[in-house]
């Protein structure tokens, strides 16, 4: 009896004090069983102001809230609204400016340590410190200006904002334990940067995130393995994550990572191209594989464009790539439907617009369409002055001036390789003369990032793509006229462009606005108008989307289901909520 | 003796300082550095891309990067990965150790096999067995090595498929579970056992187009030894052809090859080159191509250091094997 009444208050006790966060799967599971995945290459780092690759972020933080280092917030699968990780609630005070998170209590480091206000605070200052160099500092700064971090009590902590800032919620850089990186920190950052380096033994190595690392067998693979003091429960209390063991297995060649799938030894995987889509369906459809794969089910988050040089050491063409008309006849040359059928297998969507179609909370499809029309491209050349064709079949103007540019992208990928061929064909058909040719990616990122000292870049027009960011307030870069990207009118050392065109203007206001507006409903209008804008006046000329193409082994339960799964949150909800069936 | 070596000791400083400084300046010849890539990050500010550079020191020139580089090799450290944030030669060396297995594997193979075949297949010339075995060594030395990994990996899954069993495998140098526990956990035999299973396609690619090669040199050799007037002599005093054959022809038959293993030192370092790739076994391979693509310049750096190191060293040892086996050659 006796014995009863103090398990019941140990568990009265434990209900007090922990507040565990509840992950919604799609279904609840049941514990035990092995996760496994293929990754392209070896992490390197564990440290979490070192890792900057994703090789590295995806072990040590994931896309849920955290394997080793916990977030405070991420997006909510379902709804993409934030949602709490270590933070339980938040309050947003002083018209924008300050936000205040409450910490989860009871959370705890592997060692036994709380997770507290300090942690949080610490991390926040070493993230942003210059000197370290994080590759979330990006996170702690506001167009030049610090987001400061303090600590009101032990599970209180309050950012306060230069400036309102609509992303504000969204707090998803990993925090971590003050009582292992602040002795070496406050040593010098050099200490703190050699700490959880690949040769640390995993034991070593203190988590606050769902799992521990087990083991690691360099260029092999990394195991993670339950952490059983995590902070997170399902829906009907049970502690998760529910796996026991969650393997990375480093395949640095995408047709063993096909070879290993086929062959059952990974439980996720996702197709790059139409090729791999027909041999995983072969497979399925053959029972000898137990799995699913849903082609086209959604479009990758990456983009692809071409973009004009408006800062042209040849005036003529920096005149040229100026005009609007110019830009629509070219986009009237994307050839979207061949490029989807001969480059992409058949999989994949025509994009119109900035932000990627992913991005369903912003993302609108009702803008400008320049759909493949080689004839309203001759006419919109004709009005430029593009009237007569010299004897090499190319157009050429009064002035006698041959309607002629390079166009270059990054050598090897195939993808955007084959996109560029079928434009710079389908110009040449008109008599526009496309000089097509990959170079290497470093040398494509130098002239599109580099100016002379007189402003002038190298290049005429450039095929590239970028990450498409889950909200487009962090793509600010790409827009606004100071920004490094503002890649077809580039201006010098941070400054604006020095002749902008009017809708640029437009451009850069509504980026402003879009990221300091906190009210959902405006902040989804000024997006709409910011895609409306560059799809009228394309300063850059946007092309197919890739296909997602997401697989995975019957074994596995916890996962979404074809409607559900998306480029951005992926085949599940949460890591911790994956489950084995076997 | 011991002077040529010292001799050739100290020629080895000048050649290290031009080879090193030649693969320093073809690297900074290439477009862009370890930062360039992050620059088409939309959420990376100029101020965070101009630290990196600062950090990293990739903002000053390319002869201070090179002479604080030197520096340091002479303190005998390789300097520091710009992405691992750690020891070129602590990222490097397990990555090697493991491309060893291969080679040591293979290489063995190659021997064990080339030889005998060469020698049969020069004193049986023209004979059917030596036609077939002439067709299969074109066949092998024609067949890209990165081709054959990808035909033995289709084998494997279908060997597997048709089976129903685990006959070989597909990629990786361990499984993650061996005999029911997690590797790390498996006794040491049941370890070694499962790495030779691994290794076994990975060997039998990798073999195939070196005894191929190598077959040919050795028939060629053996064939000239045989029409050699000693050897005529040997066999117009009566003695017995085995012992003419495996006495006085492939004792001096073989010497170039003897020859040639001072050779073998810079390649056990050097990995089993695309192979690696391919079967997704963790050599050294797949690691320096990564380095290389991400400009991780001292990671390549420290790597060509060990490679050109050895390969002078092999040089020197092939010379020295090769003025023991052949009296003929004097130290000069």
């Amino acid at each position: 009896m006796k014995k009863l009444f103090v398990l019941g208050m140990l568990a009265l006790a434990g209900l007090a004090l922990a507040q565990p966060k509840v992950f919604k799967g799609t279904e609840v599971g049941k514990q035990g069983g092995t996760l496994r995945i293929a990754t392209i290459s070896d992490p390197r780092t564990f440290n979490p102001f070192v890792a900057r690759e994703t090789s590295s972020t995806d072990v040590i933080a994931g896309p849920s809230c955290g394997n080793i280092f916990p977030i405070l917030t991420n997006y909510n699968p379902y709804t993409l609204q934030p949602e709490g990780c270590l933070a339980t609630s938040w309050e947003v005070r002083n018209n924008g400016l300050t936000v205040i998170f409450k910490l989860r209590q009871g959370a705890k480091w592997s060692d036994g340590q709380a997770i507290d206000a300090d942690d949080v605070v610490f991390s926040a200052s070493v993230h942003a410190d210059q000197k370290v160099n994080s590759n979330n500092r990006s996170s702690f700064v506001l167009d030049g200006q610090p987001i400061k971090w303090s600590k009101v009590d032990q599970y209180t902590v309050r950012a306060d904002f230069p400036k309102p800032y609509a992303p504000a919620l969204i707090q998803g850089w990993p925090i971590a334990p003050e009582h292992i990186f602040g002795p070496a920190y406050r040593q010098g950052p050099e200490k703190l940067q050699a700490l959880y380096n690949l040769d640390t033994p995993p034991a070593q190595i203190v988590s606050g995130g769902a799992f521990l690392i087990d083991s690691y067998a360099k260029g092999e693979r990394i195991v993670l393995k339950r952490n059983p003091s995590y902070w997170g429960s399902d829906e009907k209390g049970n502690s998760v994550a529910y796996l026991d063991r969650y393997t990375f297995n480093i395949v640095s060649n995408t047709e063993a990572q096909l070879a290993r799938f086929l062959g059952g030894d990974t439980d996720l995987y996702a197709a790059p191209d139409g090729d791999k889509v027909a041999q995983v369906l072969e497979r399925i459809r053959s029972n000898r594989l137990s799995g699913q794969i849903f082609p086209n089910a959604d479009v990758t988050t990456g983009t692809n464009f071409i973009t004009f040089n408006w800062n042209n050491k040849d005036s003529f063409k920096a005149n040229l790539f100026r005009q609007v008309k110019f830009r629509r006849a070219m986009a009237y040359l994307m050839d979207k439907k061949s490029m989807i059928d001969v480059a992409q297998g058949g999989l994949g969507r025509p994009q119109w617009s900035p932000i990627s179609i992913p991005v369903r909370q912003f993302f609108t499809d009702d803008v400008a369409k320049y759909e493949f029309s080689p004839q309203k491209a001759a006419q919109l050349l004709a009005e430029l002055g593009f009237r007569t064709k010299n004897k090499d079949g190319f157009l050429v103007n009064a002035q006698g001036q041959v309607l002629e540019f390079n166009l270059a992208t990054n050598q090897g990928n195939t993808l955007r390789e084959r996109i560029a061929q079928i434009f710079a064909d389908e110009a040449k058909k008109i008599g526009v003369k496309v000089n097509y040719r990959p170079i290497d990616f470093n040398e494509l990122v130098r002239q599109l990032t580099t100016p002379a000292a007189d402003g002038t870049r190298e290049f005429d027009a450039i095929l590239i793509g970028l990450t498409g960011s889950i909200d487009p307030a962090f793509g600010r870069n790409t827009w606004q006229l100071n920004g490094s990207l503002h890649m077809w009118n580039l201006g010098m050392n941070g400054q604006n462009p020095t002749r902008v065109e009017p809708f640029e203007v437009l451009i850069d206001k509504l980026m402003t606005q879009g990221a300091t507006t906190l009210d959902p409903a405006k902040r989804r209008e000024i997006y709409n108008q910011f895609q409306k804008v560059v799809a009228e006046n394309l300063p850059v000329i946007y092309t197919v989307a890739p296909a997602y193409n997401p697989a995975r082994l019957n074994r596995i339960g916890g996962l979404f289901d074809k409607d559900q799964v998306s480029a951005i949150v992926g085949q599940y909800p949460y890591i911790e909520t994956v489950f084995t069936k076997d | 003796m011991w002077s040529y070596i010292v001799r050739r000791l100290v020629q080895l400083v000048p050649t290290f300082f031009g080879a090193t400084l030649l693969a320093f300046i073809i690297i900074q010849l290439a477009p862009g550095d370890f930062v360039t890539r992050l620059e088409l990050d939309p959420t990376q500010t100029r101020e965070s891309i101009a630290s990196l550079r600062q950090e990293f020191a990739l903002d000053q020139p390319w002869t201070v990067q090179y002479a604080k580089w030197v520096s340091g090799v002479l303190q005998g450290k390789l300097g520091l990965s710009l992405s691992y944030k750690a020891d070129v030669w602590k990222v490097i060396w397990p990555r090697i150790l493991n491309s060893m297995v291969l080679v040591v594997l293979s290489t063995l193979l190659i021997y064990l096999i080339a030889i005998p075949v060469g020698v049969y297949s020069a004193i049986r010339q023209y004979s059917v067995g030596d036609r077939i075995l002439t067709v299969l060594a074109f066949i092998g030395v024609a067949i890209p090595n990165f081709f054959f990994a990808l035909i033995m990996l289709f084998i494997a899954v279908w060997l597997n498929d048709t089976t129903g069993l685990k006959i070989l495998p597909i990629g990786g140098m361990t499984s993650e579970f061996v005999g029911g526990v997690p590797y790390l956990e498996a006794p040491w035999w049941q370890r070694t056992l499962n790495v030779l299973w691994h290794a076994l396609p990975v060997v039998l690619v990798l073999a195939t187009t070196g005894t191929a090669g190598l077959i040919r040199v050795m028939r060629g050799q053996m064939l000239e030894v045989l029409n050699q007037d000693y050897i005529r002599t040997a066999r117009a005093k009566g003695v017995a052809e085995r012992v003419a054959i495996y006495k006085h022809a492939l004792r001096n038959a073989v010497i170039p090859i003897v020859a040639g293993i001072g050779f073998l030192l810079p390649a056990l370092i050097a990995g089993a080159g695309l192979i690696e790739v391919v079967m997704a076994w963790p050599g050294i391979t797949p690691m320096l191509l990564d380095a290389i693509s991400a400009t991780d310049l001292y990671l390549v750096m420290g790597f060509i250091t060990v490679t050109t190191i050895l390969l002078m060293l092999g040089n020197l040892l092939s010379d020295l094997l090769l003025a023991w086996v052949d009296p003929r050659i004097r130290y000069n």
